[in-house]
């Protein structure tokens, strides 16, 4: 029997094969799935009778941009709130907190590993007409009756932020904990504000852990389905719910995926502008470059 | 060019007492050195006067001016960080422009102050690179140029010179000595490497591992006068030999159990200096002469013999024990060639030594 000679170069790639197969069969396969489907027109036979971009120029009117760009300003405001909670608190757990440290790694891991329904159960019990939040405010004496909080922006944002925090203080807390605090004294010694220091040494030196937690909450954020069904009611559409109310209606299913098509493109536009303005404001330019 | 005086000052972190009252006046324009060994406080010490820490009581005066409760960004003091802490995002112009910029001067007083600091730094061809592409001296001297283009009244050094190897060392120590020369800004080095601290210090202090100050003094006085058998033992190498005073008012003699009586030198009267006080004397190496034979005009000899050579080069080291154990370093600086006799291991020797160059202690 002749065994085989495998040569070591050949190696990595066998080992690569579960992974690559995985990918083949549950990523580009339905991609390709959606992008034909939405492509082509089929007979209810299922049969191929051509090339069309109807389905696609069906959502090119103002009713499902303004949905899409809703989608834009739900992703970007959740992202830039819990950038605003996340830093202060990346920055704390970082530098300040020591000891501390894997206690409060550990009290918002929690919340990371609970089920996803618990946490809309916890925030119904927290935002409903007869509710914790409610009960607080009246008995404090700001508000005379209680208010809706149920079914509004509001609680979507609220239960948006509160579950994608997570994914912008991980980030932001690997990336600041590997910083050398001395760049910090360095910069307070040499004269600067901590302001100062804050915007031209820490945030442009940070700025790889901003730019993940950013697009780990954006991302998935833009096409969030569950939280603003379950949250929002039906006042604000989201590209989520079109696509779900697509695919799951009768014989909508390609409309939806042409729907799918265009956030997605709108999604990568948009975060390509973000990337660039985010980088723009966070990098410093040399401000003397050579002559000739 | 600004004195620095603390005054009673105490900072502990949870894990102990740091320093203990210390007081300490550095003169202004001087070159003033802070020795210790590792762990001392001496870093912690810097930090207080950079602004990087409170201290727990006492105060900084920068000449009259209280800043111990000043914001490190307010105070007119550098600090140039062991491993440099360059803004690794920033060139090397940037870097040392940093300041100048906060200070908001005009452009092209900037890039005229920059690059000419840059250019007396040898620096001139590097002056748009990353930090990373400089090689460790390199970014020592972007660390010092960029901690003193804002004129400082003082800069604190934190061992600059720790990563540097051997040669480069001393190359920059020297350095060192001509830019304050040039600039006579008040200058506080902390290091543990005695050879730095003697090389470039006007003025010097030692710390012991409690958190205060042993003594104070020009590297002469610390190496050939040194307080304390702490000073004695960790500025260079010494010998110490244990005994009982006698005679102070006449001839005054070191007795040693075992070994006989040396005639000492005490110029200075102290307290502790009584007849029958049990007392240290320290010997350095290279103040005692070894031969075969005895030498005359010596005011104390002692026999010994050899136990180990270790050749040095430019000194030749020899490992002697005495009668009663006690184990003695002696140096000798290699002069000829070919020397008149060889000591070898296990010869019998004389060692001596006037006793103006050793050193009476308490014990």
């Amino acid at each position: 029997m002749k065994i085989r000679n495998v040569k070591s170069s050949e190696l990595p790639f066998a080992l690569a094969t579960p992974a690559i197969l995985w990918q083949v069969l549950f990523f580009y396969l339905p991609l390709f799935l959606i992008v034909s489907s939405s492509f082509l027109s089929l007979s209810d036979a299922g049969r191929i009778l051509g090339f069309t971009l109807h389905k696609v120029q069906t959502f090119l009117q103002p009713t499902y941009l303004r949905v899409i760009f809703s989608s834009i300003c739900l992703g970007l405001s959740n992202a830039f709130l819990c950038f605003c909670i996340a830093y202060p608190l990346a920055y704390f757990m970082a530098f300040r907190a020591k000891k501390k440290k894997n206690l409060l790694l550990f009290l918002i891991i929690i919340p990371f590993w609970t089920n996803f329904l618990l946490h809309v159960y916890a925030w119904f019990y927290m935002l409903e007409y007869n509710g914790v939040l409610n009960q607080i405010l009246l008995q404090i004496g700001i508000i005379r009756s209680p208010i809706p909080f149920m079914n509004s922006l509001f609680a979507t944002m609220v239960m948006m932020v509160y579950y994608y925090l997570p994914f912008m203080v991980f980030p932001l807390y690997s990336s600041l904990e590997k910083f050398d605090y001395r760049l910090i004294e360095s910069s307070l010694d040499l004269g600067a504000s901590w302001i100062h220091t804050l915007r031209h040494i820490i945030l442009p030196l940070n700025i790889r852990g901003i730019l993940a937690g950013f697009f780990l909450v954006y991302i998935p954020s833009f096409g969030e389905f569950a939280i603003p069904e379950l949250m929002g009611g039906d006042r604000q559409m989201f590209v989520g719910s079109v696509v779900a109310r697509y695919i799951l209606g009768d014989q909508t299913g390609s409309l939806g995926a042409a729907f799918t098509i265009i956030a997605c493109l709108a999604l990568m536009l948009s975060s390509a502008f973000i990337y660039y303005i985010i980088k723009k404001i966070f990098t410093v330019r040399a401000s003397y470059v050579a002559k000739n | 060019m600004k004195s620095i005086r603390l005054q009673n000052l105490t900072k502990s972190v949870p894990e102990g007492l740091v320093l203990n009252d210390i007081s300490l006046h550095i003169p202004a324009g001087k070159f003033f050195a802070l020795l210790g060994p590792s762990g001392c406080g001496k870093t912690t010490l810097l930090r207080l006067v950079a602004g990087l820490d409170s201290p727990d009581q006492g105060e900084i005066y920068l000449d009259e001016e209280e800043i111990s409760h000043l914001p490190i960004h307010q105070r007119p003091i550098n600090i140039v960080f062991q491993n440099y802490a360059l803004f690794p995002h920033l060139n090397v112009f940037d870097n040392v422009a940093y300041s100048l910029k906060i200070q908001k001067l005009p452009k092209n007083v900037i890039e005229q102050k920059v690059i000419s600091l840059l250019e007396s730094f040898g620096l001139g061809s590097h002056i748009y690179k990353s930090t990373s592409q400089l090689s460790g001296g390199q970014q020592q001297r972007v660390a010092l140029a960029r901690a003193i283009v804002n004129e400082p009244e003082v800069l604190l050094l934190d061992e600059p010179l720790a990563a540097l190897d051997f040669k480069l060392r001393e190359k920059m120590l020297l350095e060192l000595i001509e830019l304050q020369d040039k600039l006579k800004t008040t200058f506080i080095y902390v290091t543990h490497d005695q050879f730095e601290a003697l090389t470039v210090a006007d003025q010097m202090a030692i710390m012991n591992n409690d958190g205060d100050i042993e003594q104070v003094g020009t590297p002469k006085e610390i190496y050939e006068f040194p307080l304390s058998s702490f000073v004695a033992k960790f500025v260079g190498t010494t010998n110490i030999l244990q005994g009982i005073l006698h005679n102070v008012d006449t001839s005054p003699v070191i007795c040693v159990p075992d070994l006989g009586s040396f005639a000492i030198f005490m110029p200075n009267k102290k307290s502790w200096i009584v007849e029958h006080a049990p007392v240290l004397l320290s010997i350095r190496p290279e103040k005692i002469f070894i031969s075969k034979t005895q030498a005359p005009n010596f005011s104390n000899v002692l026999k010994a013999t050899v136990e180990s050579i270790v050749y040095h080069g430019r000194s030749t080291q020899y490992n002697v024990v005495l009668k009663n154990q006690t184990k003695l370093q002696v140096f000798a600086q290699n002069e000829e060639h070919f020397p008149q006799e060889d000591i070898d291991y296990d010869n019998e020797v004389f060692l001596h030594w006037q006793k103006e160059n050793a050193v009476v202690l308490e014990r």
